[in-house]
């Protein structure tokens, strides 16, 4: 355990990331409407060590009720679309949507048009976006903490 | 590490009347065929239903005729076949008798005693998870039939995800149809990429050369090596061990910032193309990866040692989620789920197109007892073989390949490969080189059915650590 804790504090000083104090700390729900799981992956990796969200106060909340964001990966199929937008009225105002990654923007979505109800902004409020494929976790990093100034 | 055979997985089609098909599939099981997949072709008429079986670098193609859309069931003489014939029924039309029930697999109907099994008793009742789920994980429901805490059945019910594209490649040139394959997902971008290219050589009559060999080989295991850090730092999140759990979080990202180096996208993406590899790799690059690779290998090991050596961490893995080898075997799980189990089967021993070496052979934990603890293993043992097959292929420059035409083309090709969660097997029939129908079942599509029978008599709370433990992909199996 001790060995763990010593090579994470390793590579906390490599990763020598600024401290920013910011306003706000938001709750991100998170829904994944047909993603191919790479944007996955980084919005993953910006709780890891070398990106470390949590200490703004950015976290991933387990339910809509408790979430400031919905940010959603996917070019949304149709089968997600009606738990998608569950989601997002299940949120409290005030609520922003975030579409993470190009499907979601709609940019080079492959698959057949019966399948597919996307992109976002057809079927949600999109407030920021944030490309890539997959948008890198600094990229997704960024753009989430340009929302708490 | 020159293999002598053909550099490529040799494909065997055979034609067999409807009638007698179910004896057809049993007696190529019998003479030691592994069943790995079935798929309907409708883009004629009647429609044809082909079932695939694998026998070391051979892979038998069996063919029949769906007259009347109706035929045989194998799903008993062959359990690994329930998907692939349900999915047929639902995106096909085919029906087949003898499988009772057919239950929806890719429709979802909202009548759920349609799609679940009944299960009854005292005090039973059904917990139901998802599609959205708690953290930052794939769409997917779960119905699980429980007493208590203790899981009696789960029916997990997937395609929340599917995008129809395999269906959307249909009519494309085979070079187009990769992105395809690519797409389906994003953490098995180059072992889907590698069996669609390496199927497309096939039907148009391309063999690999050395150079292009290599470089796949490379991608490959640089894939592994990210999604086996990725499933441990997950087994580490899954019995709440956050330091085990960023430890490894921060081995992968490594790993991914390794990828970006080396072929220009952390995910690999766009690193594979049909005849062809662009990767060039000098000298001066191969050595920084070399000097990384070692110390997160050095890493790497260091890390795993606190976590098998953490007497409160096993307590939480051993016992739980057992997959049994016989019921691996029943079921047609490939991959780290099968090998902890103690079935002998890795893809890459059977890779003539790649450059594993003929003395490659798949990593069986000690004990083989099937658990969360074995299959954890067993990434660790493989992370071990990664790091030397990826110190060994960048000890000389890596040059960009090329597939040559030496071979007659074929109307239907198969590849396998072995991703980080299984095999992978890609499919494709095509005519005058455009793609008529591509069929992509990934490890993870194998092995769902494997997972959902390893959950049984479990605690609902060890369900989100079992998940972990086969960590499988919802995407490639929607497509």
């Amino acid at each position: 355990m001790y060995v763990l804790l010593r090579h994470l504090q390793r590579v906390r000083r490599e990763a020598a990331l600024p401290r920013r104090a910011g306003a706000r700390s938001l709750a991100i729900r998170h829904v994944d409407a047909g993603s191919c799981n790479a944007c996955e992956h980084e919005l993953t990796a910006t709780a890891a060590p070398q990106y470390d969200l949590q200490r703004f106060g950015l976290d991933i909340v387990a339910s809509p009720r408790h979430a400031d964001v919905l940010l959603v990966t996917g070019p949304v199929t149709t089968r997600m679309a009606d738990s998608l937008r569950v989601v997002y009225e299940a949120m409290p105002e005030p609520r922003r949507v975030a579409a993470l990654g190009d499907c979601a923007l709609g940019c080079g979505v492959l698959g057949t048009v019966a399948e597919l109800a996307g992109p976002l902004e057809e079927l949600l409020p999109v407030d920021i976006r944030i490309p890539g494929c997959p948008p890198t976790p600094q990229a997704i990093a960024d753009a989430i903490l340009a929302l708490t100034r | 590490m020159s293999p002598a055979a053909p550099p490529h997985q040799r494909v065997e089609q055979e034609d067999v009347a409807a009638p007698g098909w179910r004896e057809a599939c049993a007696a190529a099981r019998a003479e030691g065929g592994r069943f790995c997949g079935a798929f309907a072709d409708r883009s004629g008429s009647p429609g044809r239903w082909h079932a695939l079986f694998a026998n070391g670098p051979r892979t038998r193609v069996l063919t029949t005729v769906a007259a009347g859309d109706e035929l045989p069931s194998i799903v008993e003489p062959i359990p690994a076949a329930d998907w692939d014939e349900r999915e047929a029924h639902d995106l096909y039309g085919l029906r087949f008798a003898g499988h009772q029930p057919l239950r929806p697999l890719v429709a979802h109907p909202s009548d759920t005693p349609s799609w679940t099994v009944a299960v009854e008793g005292e005090g039973v009742h059904e917990v139901a998870v998802g599609p959205v789920h708690a953290g930052v994980i794939e769409s997917g429901h779960f119905r699980f039939h429980v007493v208590g805490e203790r899981i009696l059945h789960l029916d997990p019910r997937l395609f929340y995800k599917h995008r129809g594209l395999e269906r959307a490649a249909e009519g494309r040139e085979l070079a187009e149809g990769l992105a395809f394959a690519q797409r389906a997902c994003g953490a098995c971008a180059v072992a889907n990429s590698v069996a669609y290219a390496q199927a497309g050589e096939l039907a148009l009559g391309l063999v690999p050369s050395r150079e292009l060999r290599r470089a796949r080989t490379l991608l490959l295991e640089l894939e592994r090596l990210y999604n086996h850090l990725n499933d441990v730092a997950a087994v580490c999140a899954g019995v709440g061990f956050a330091a085990g759990n960023m430890a490894f979080a921060a081995l992968k990202e490594r790993a991914l910032r390794l990828n970006d180096e080396l072929a220009g996208h952390r995910f690999l993406f766009g690193s594979i193309e049909l005849g062809a590899s662009a990767l060039d790799l000098p000298s001066p690059a191969l050595e920084r990866a070399r000097g990384e690779l070692r110390e997160l290998g050095q890493d790497t090991a260091r890390a795993w040692r606190e976590i098998q050596f953490s007497p409160s961490v096993q307590a939480r893995l051993e016992g739980v989620g057992i997959l049994a080898g016989e019921d691996a075997v029943r079921l047609g799980a490939v991959g780290p789920a099968a090998r902890a189990a103690g079935v002998r089967i890795d893809t890459r021993a059977a890779s003539p197109g790649l450059w594993y070496g003929s003395s490659f052979s798949a990593a069986i934990p000690p004990g083989a007892r099937g658990d969360v603890a074995a299959r954890l293993e067993v990434r660790a043992l493989e992370l071990v073989e990664v790091f030397a097959i990826l110190e060994e292929l960048l000890a000389a420059p890596v040059r960009p390949g090329v597939a040559s035409p030496e071979s007659a083309p074929l109307a239907l090709a198969v590849a396998r490969v072995e991703s980080p969660r299984g095999e992978t097997v890609c499919a494709l029939e095509q005519g005058a080189s455009r793609l008529r129908r591509l069929r992509l079942r990934t490890g993870s599509y194998a092995n769902w059915p494997a997972l959902a029978f390893a959950t049984a008599e479990n605690l609902l709370p060890d369900f989100p650590l079992i998940n972990k433990s086969f960590e499988l992909c919802y995407a490639c199996v929607d497509r």
